[in-house]
């Protein structure tokens, strides 16, 4: 088998991985910040469940929870397996960034929210103008661990069919019998996204950085 | 006699079992500088906590004007823009530009238009003598600057009454007289303030009335001269006179305070009010 | 009191799935399968048919360098699919989501080298058999023991391709019978970790279809076959969802045509001989 398309086959499959990181990621953000802002500043029935739904979604493995979530999900709607599958890794990790988003707003003093009612802020007004944007710069860092654990857990979807970068390398390791440069092959790629997504978060954090005298 | 602006009648706080202040009655006329001194853990941040509605009392009534803040209903963000804060650890907040900080409350809370407001604030920085320093972030700033940043966000408000939360107790030395000197210009141009402080040079010439605070009790008020040259209670001489010896006069004291202010840690628990 | 929502919330979960869970195919409204629509009305319609397969497994399904889908099951398929005057798209996934996905109307049948379980017809429904194969014991060089007949392997180390008919028999056969111990038996997700184990030596012999067994003596020096016997194996069927009497007439008469026609000894001089 000529190494060129070999790689190439396998190659295509980032497609498919950047596709379900694209979904999953701000979907978990979205969810995740909502789920958030409940735990901290909702009432205590909706503390319990958001605490109750990060310990149940956190503690079970994410394949087990991709394939409950496609087969509940697939049942009642009909979803690609990519989208399916998508949709449930953001749902899963909402969960993880729902505890990052909550650690960066508990990190955020309590006298910024004293100092925003001060002068007459409402609750809502405090939160959007002062807590979060605060909170997100503080959850970047966290974030980006995230971000790095989505781009690999997304060959989980392997299990549903998606050609995403490990089934290619399955794939075409039966085919050519060349297992190991296959899965090498699929490792290096994997490596490569997750170390540009890691400095592109880095310079991201870096831009966003208040000034402060050092 | 026209009507004071801050009434309180009767305020009681209570945390769990221990009473922190009980029927405390205290009357701020317009344009009066009012200093409350005592010794730490007595009760005065919690009491200014309580006039703007940051902490709620268990009992007793304050009135802003004609109105009742303290009746069932009252819309505490709407008294909270007529009434400015100033904390001991400023709050800035420190993701925005000193001009963001004092423009923040007018667009938001007054929703005046973007430009009236960044001019506004802009006077407001010029009046605390920072409008060199309006594009820098809180980070960059001395503790002086940003406690004066702290007073002119909240003078923006155009508040009928000014608190201050012991302004100057988490300022270097040499940081303490900028911000007093701002208080005190702010207090000749007749702004109504409440200020609670271990500053005595400023409370001796700048209060048009002193109030001391010991165990949750107003023990004694009165003039300046009242309170240092005729005080009705020992205590008070006794307090008044240490303190001095402390902080007084030697504005650039020596050492650390003994007089240790445990005031600032007030319970956390009801700041997210 | 936390721990005991969560138990709570799992029981309920478990409970919930396990009521809601229905043997039968639940795609129409109705659980009565022989008076609901059948999935070949909406082939037809569509003109299309969605076909299930794990292309990890040469000489039956796999993908050549561009990517195209290659092998017997594959050109037999796409026999059928002319014969029935519809397209065909493959949906490729994990051997082990087949079933399911064909239970949950992910694909319409699915064609993977499949051979006849009783287990797996309570779930599915089979087509007649397109193809008999066998059962292959492979070792690797420098194997010295002797497989003469199947139940010398209870001695061995023994590999097996989990959720195929190989696994059953063995387990069936001789791990419920106690005489292979159950640490003896290495099952594995696919194939080729099978094969890397045995070239490892970490197991002494796999127990898989003959067909791509031949393909493992072709791509592994030193492999080689010591017995092929018709145990587990046997037809080959393609599976379909449970209770579509229309569909499985259909696919079986074009399996039918095909035999009769000499297609499908055709297709396997082209891809079994050795």
């Amino acid at each position: 088998m000529d190494v060129a398309n070999f790689i190439k086959y396998i190659l295509q499959g980032t497609v498919y991985t950047l596709g379900v990181t694209a979904v999953a990621l701000p979907s978990g953000l979205i969810l995740g910040t909502l789920f958030a802002l409940l735990a901290v500043y909702g009432g205590k029935t909706l503390k319990q469940v958001m605490s109750l739904y990060s310990t149940v979604m956190r503690g079970i493995p994410p394949i087990v929870l991709l394939l409950i979530l496609y087969f509940v999900m697939s049942g009642e709607i009909n979803l690609s397996p990519f989208w399916a599958g998508s949709i449930s890794l953001g749902i899963i990790s909402s969960a993880y960034q729902m505890e990052i988003v909550r650690g960066a707003i508990l990190s955020v003093s309590a006298g910024q929210m004293m100092a925003a009612r001060a002068i007459g802020l409402t609750r809502m007004q405090a939160i959007i103008n002062i807590i979060l944007p605060q909170t997100l710069r503080n959850a970047i860092a966290p974030w980006s661990n995230e971000a790095a654990i989505i781009i690999k857990d997304s060959s989980l979807v392997y299990a549903l069919g998606v050609p995403e970068i490990l089934r290619r390398a399955q794939l075409i390791g039966a085919s050519s019998g060349s297992y190991l440069p296959a899965y090498l092959t699929a490792a290096l790629i994997y490596f490569a996204l997750v170390f540009a997504s890691s400095r592109l978060l880095g310079l991201l954090e870096k831009k966003l950085e208040i000034p402060a005298n050092p | 006699m026209p009507q004071p602006i801050l009434t309180i009648k009767k305020l009681t706080k209570i945390y769990g079992n221990n009473v922190i202040f009980r029927d405390i009655d205290l009357t701020v006329a317009e344009g009066d500088t009012i200093v409350i001194i005592g010794p730490s853990g007595t009760g005065k941040s919690t009491l200014l906590r309580c006039i703007n509605l940051l902490t709620h009392p268990d009992g007793g009534e304050i009135w802003l004007d004609a109105d009742e803040i303290t009746a069932k209903g009252a819309n505490e963000d709407l008294v909270r823009q007529h009434i400015g804060m100033v904390f001991q650890n400023f709050l800035l907040f420190n993701h925005l530009t000193a001009l963001d900080n004092v423009k923040l409350g007018l667009t938001k809370v007054k929703h005046m238009n973007d430009k009236a407001a960044e001019a506004k604030a802009f006077e407001e920085l010029k009046r605390v003598g920072l409008s060199d320093r309006a594009h820098h972030y809180p980070g960059q700033l001395s503790g002086g600057q940003q406690q004066r940043v702290a007073i002119a966000r909240a003078l923006a408000m155009d508040p009928r009454i000014m608190l201050f939360d012991e302004p100057t107790s988490a300022l270097d030395p040499e940081l303490i007289g900028e911000v007093l000197e701002v208080m005190r210009d702010l207090s000749k141009s007749g702004m109504t303030m409440l200020v609670v402080t271990h500053e005595m040079g400023f409370a001796r010439e700048v209060a048009d009335r002193i109030v001391f605070m010991e165990k949750g009790n107003i023990v004694e008020e009165g003039s300046p001269d009242d309170l240092f040259y005729r005080p009705k209670f020992e205590r008070t001489r006794e307090f008044l006179w240490k303190i001095t010896e402390l902080y007084g006069k030697k504005e650039n004291a020596d050492g650390p305070s003994a007089a240790e202010d445990t005031e600032s840690n007030q319970p956390a628990a009801e700041e997210n009010a | 009191m936390k721990k005991g929502l969560i138990l709570l919330a799992l029981v309920i979960l478990i409970t919930g799935s396990l009521l809601g869970c229905q043997p039968e195919a639940p795609l129409e409204q109705t659980s009565n399968p022989p008076s609901s629509p059948s999935k070949l009305d909406s082939i037809n319609t569509a003109g299309k048919i969605m076909v299930g397969t794990s292309a990890d497994y040469p000489p039956y399904e796999s993908v050549d360098e561009s990517g195209k889908y290659i092998g017997f099951d594959i050109e037999l398929m796409a026999a059928i699919a002319e014969g029935m005057g519809v397209k065909l798209e493959w949906v490729d996934m994990p051997f082990d989501s087949l079933i399911a996905a064909v239970q949950e109307n992910k694909i319409d049948l699915s064609i993977s080298c499949f051979n006849y379980s009783e287990e797996r017809d309570q779930q599915v429904d089979f087509s007649e058999a397109y193809y008999t194969s066998k059962d292959a014991f492979l070792v690797a060089k420098g194997f010295s023991g002797t497989i003469a007949k199947p139940e010398d392997v209870v001695t061995l180390k023994v590999g097996v391709q989990s959720g195929t008919v190989q696994d059953d028999w063995l387990t069936s056969n001789l791990i419920d019978t106690g005489l292979l111990k159950e640490e003896n038996l290495s099952r594995y997700e696919r194939v080729d970790q099978a094969a890397l184990d045995l070239q490892a030596g970490r197991v002494d012999v796999l127990m898989l279809d003959e067909v791509p067994a031949k393909n493992l003596v072709s791509q592994y020096e030193g492999f080689n076959i010591v017995l092929s016997a018709e145990l587990s194996t046997g037809p080959l069927n393609i599976v379909l969802p449970d209770g579509d009497v229309a569909l499985k007439a259909e696919i079986d008469k074009q399996i039918k045509a095909l035999q009769d026609s000499g297609k499908i000894e055709e297709l396997a001089q082209k891809y079994f001989s050795e």
